[in-house]
């Protein structure tokens, strides 16, 4: 199918980039800021989007992302303003929007229902942090019949024979764990990524996009180095709204400005 | 991947876990079927259940409790879990855990801690086979569990403290799963009860099964014949699944589980997930399907009860489907029920329960006037009690 995100890879495929995939925590820290961290993230450059729903308990996240989500909620994040606030971010960008959530938050609203206010509002991929590709058949069905597309990770944990089952689920692209653990925390890269991807490339043609870990141009290049096709880096811009919180500052300036230097490293030179 | 779904009870449970987990699942799920038929590994875990934990723990009549409750129309056993190594049943299964562990060439421990007694018995467990242990806890339960923790430091563990969240059990999960997602190669959690994603339902429950088995061989003898009803606390459930799991083909031997009561269903102070109330409904927390308290929209609510070991949103899945199919009945105590249970058996019976172990003993209490002539009533105590002496002296507004 052609859609938003068939058409942003084909995008940066033509200029020899990669995606760059920012993160945010919906509603962090509170609806109106939140709107203006996605416009600094799309003018500094993002190619697609990726949102988290925040949810109380998030095992797969790092202590900066669960602390964003518990702001988010205080501020009010609920199911309807989430989904309102997705309306409002297509109202000034048609780039994809990926969303990143915990199994309890689909299945609270219903995987029919959440899938069909999600279509409405504008998302084009559902990440289940908390669901493999075993337990998202009831949910697989939910967004197949409203067109979003699926989204499941591999690591380099993963088994073989794994990874081809998890790349024939995947719509959207293959979410590639830069490392094995949780969102947020290293500074240095794993070696790994690059067999990682290159043990994937073997078994897919989908989109690869890196996440976990990354948080400077030089990690977004090497990861553009090893072959990925999208790069994802949540905490360390999380931790920019964290500090700007703390300050009372909004941090829409210095995200935009972090964007646009991460982006431009996503233009290295590469050879499969 | 496998169309027929794996490790369901029912509509309940499942293996909703993070993707980098997945294959250190499946690893547990293979080793352990290996484990539990390897006859060397086996004798192993007999061997140490003997003549380190303790088993087979008594079955006791409490004649004088029965006396005090029913004027000895009905007759009431305990389940002296209590007398393990440790001091409850959670070494049953951190002892199995650790061999498992051990059979699959892991080097590290790590678990969450409530109350503390599972930390304490990982730990114990780590410190005989020679592993490193980490155990997590909730800063507001180590406050509660002090003795524990200084307890589980001279065992050799590291009690790593959790600052998240509501600061208990729940939030002690998040931190040990976070912690195996990055360290699943030399790592195995040992969780502490029968919930998490599959298969640890129901790797806890067969090792904790043995309390079941012992206890209808005990009571067969004691009383000739099968118990009218076996009560047992539910937190996350395992020392009920443990009791349980041998009489769920005795149809006429009424399952009672009791959860934590607090502060009585309004106002939501309180860990009640399979009674109905307000905030409880299925939903998905630390890798199963099952009752989970919420709120409306979908975030986990914080619990609260006098028993650190009973304060989780969650429950284990099997106890869900147990609820579901009314094979076992749940109800509660409150806080003030099980802290009145706790002194009758101080003073009726010299022994000291575990908060945990009161509120099963306080749903009894409760339900002695409708107990009818010539009952057999099997009570689990799970653990005993020197660790609440605190937090019962609280409670009492007593300063020790």
């Amino acid at each position: 199918m052609t859609n938003r995100y068939d058409e942003a890879f084909a995008k940066v495929k033509k200029r020899k980039e990669a995606a760059f995939i920012p993160f945010a925590v919906a509603g962090d820290p509170g609806p109106d800021v939140f709107i203006d961290i996605v416009r600094a993230y799309v003018k500094g450059g993002a190619d697609i989007l990726e949102i988290g729903y925040p949810f109380s308990d998030p095992v797969a996240d790092g202590p900066v992302n669960q602390r964003a989500a518990m702001r988010a909620i205080k501020a009010g994040l609920n199911h309807r303003l989430f989904f309102e606030l997705i309306g409002e971010i297509r109202t000034f960008t048609d780039i994809p929007i990926g969303l990143l959530t915990y199994a309890n938050s689909v299945g609270h609203l219903g995987c029919d229902t959440f899938c069909k206010k999600a279509a409405k509002a504008g998302i084009d991929s559902i990440l289940v942090a908390d669901m493999p590709p075993e337990e998202a058949q009831e949910l697989g069905a939910a967004m197949r019949k409203y067109g979003i597309g699926r989204v499941f990770i591999a690591s380099e944990f993963t088994p073989e024979e794994r990874m081809r089952e998890i790349c024939r689920c995947v719509d959207s692209f293959v979410y590639v764990v830069s490392r094995p653990g949780i969102t947020g925390a290293d500074t240095t890269l794993s070696a790994s990524v690059k067999t990682t991807l290159s043990r994937l490339k073997k078994v897919t043609d989908k989109p690869l996009a890196v996440g976990f870990g990354i948080s400077t141009p030089e990690h977004v290049s090497d990861v553009r180095k090893a072959g990925a096709q999208g790069v994802i880096v949540g905490s360390a811009l999380v931790r920019e709204i964290e500090k700007s919180v703390l300050k009372g500052a909004n941090p829409s300036s210095i995200l935009r400005k972090k964007v646009n230097s991460l982006k431009a490293a996503t233009a290295v030179s590469w050879k499969s | 991947m496998a169309k027929a779904k794996k490790g369901y009870f029912g509509q309940f449970g499942g293996m909703f876990a993070p993707e980098t987990l997945m294959p250190a699942l499946e690893e547990v799920l293979s080793a352990y079927g290996r484990f539990a038929a390897d006859a060397h590994w086996q004798s192993e875990y007999q061997r140490l259940l003997e003549t380190y934990c303790g088993r087979p723990t008594a079955l006791y009549e409490a004649v004088n409790l029965a006396q005090r409750l029913t004027g000895g129309r009905a007759r009431i056993f305990l389940k002296r879990e209590d007398l393990n190594h440790t001091g409850a049943h959670k070494i049953t299964n951190a002892l199995g855990q650790a061999l498992l562990a051990r059979f699959m060439g892991k080097e590290r421990l790590i678990a969450e801690t409530g109350a503390g007694q599972h930390g304490v018995a990982t730990a114990t467990a780590a410190a005989l086979l020679g592993m490193s242990c980490d155990i997590y806890m909730g800063t507001v339960d180590m406050e509660r569990q002090k003795p524990n923790v200084f307890r589980m430091g001279l065992l050799g563990a590291r009690v790593v403290p959790v600052e998240s969240g509501g600061k208990t059990l729940k939030d002690a999960v998040n931190e040990a799963m976070r912690d195996w997602t990055s360290s699943v190669r030399e790592t195995h959690y040992a969780f502490g009860s029968a919930l998490g994603p599959h298969p640890f339902p129901t790797i806890v429950r067969e090792f904790q099964s043995v309390i079941g088995t012992e206890c209808r061989a005990q009571i067969l003898k004691a009383a000739g014949r099968l118990p009218d009803e076996v009560v047992a606390c539910v937190g996350g459930g395992s020392n009920a699944i443990g009791i349980f799991s041998a009489f769920i083909k005795d149809k006429g031997v009424r399952l009672t589980g009791v959860e934590a009561g607090g502060m009585g269903l309004r106002g939501n102070r309180h860990a009640v997930r399979l009674t109905p109330s307000p905030n409880s409904k299925p939903g998905i927390l630390h890798g199963a399907y099952s009752y989970v308290l919420q709120d409306r929209d979908g975030q986990i609510a914080d619990t609260h009860s006098v028993s650190a070991g009973l304060d989780y949103s969650g429950v284990g899945p099997e106890h869900a489907h147990l609820a579901d199919t009314g094979r076992a009945v749940y109800t509660f105590a409150t806080d003030k029920e099980a802290v009145g249970a706790f002194k009758m058996l101080c003073e009726t019976e010299g022994i000291i329960p575990a908060l945990e172990s009161s509120h099963a003993a306080a749903y009894v209490i409760r339900q002695a006037p409708k107990i009818k002539d010539g009952s057999v009533i099997v009570i689990n105590l799970s653990g005993r009690g020197d660790k609440d002496i605190e937090s019962v002296a609280k409670f009492l507004g007593t300063n020790i």
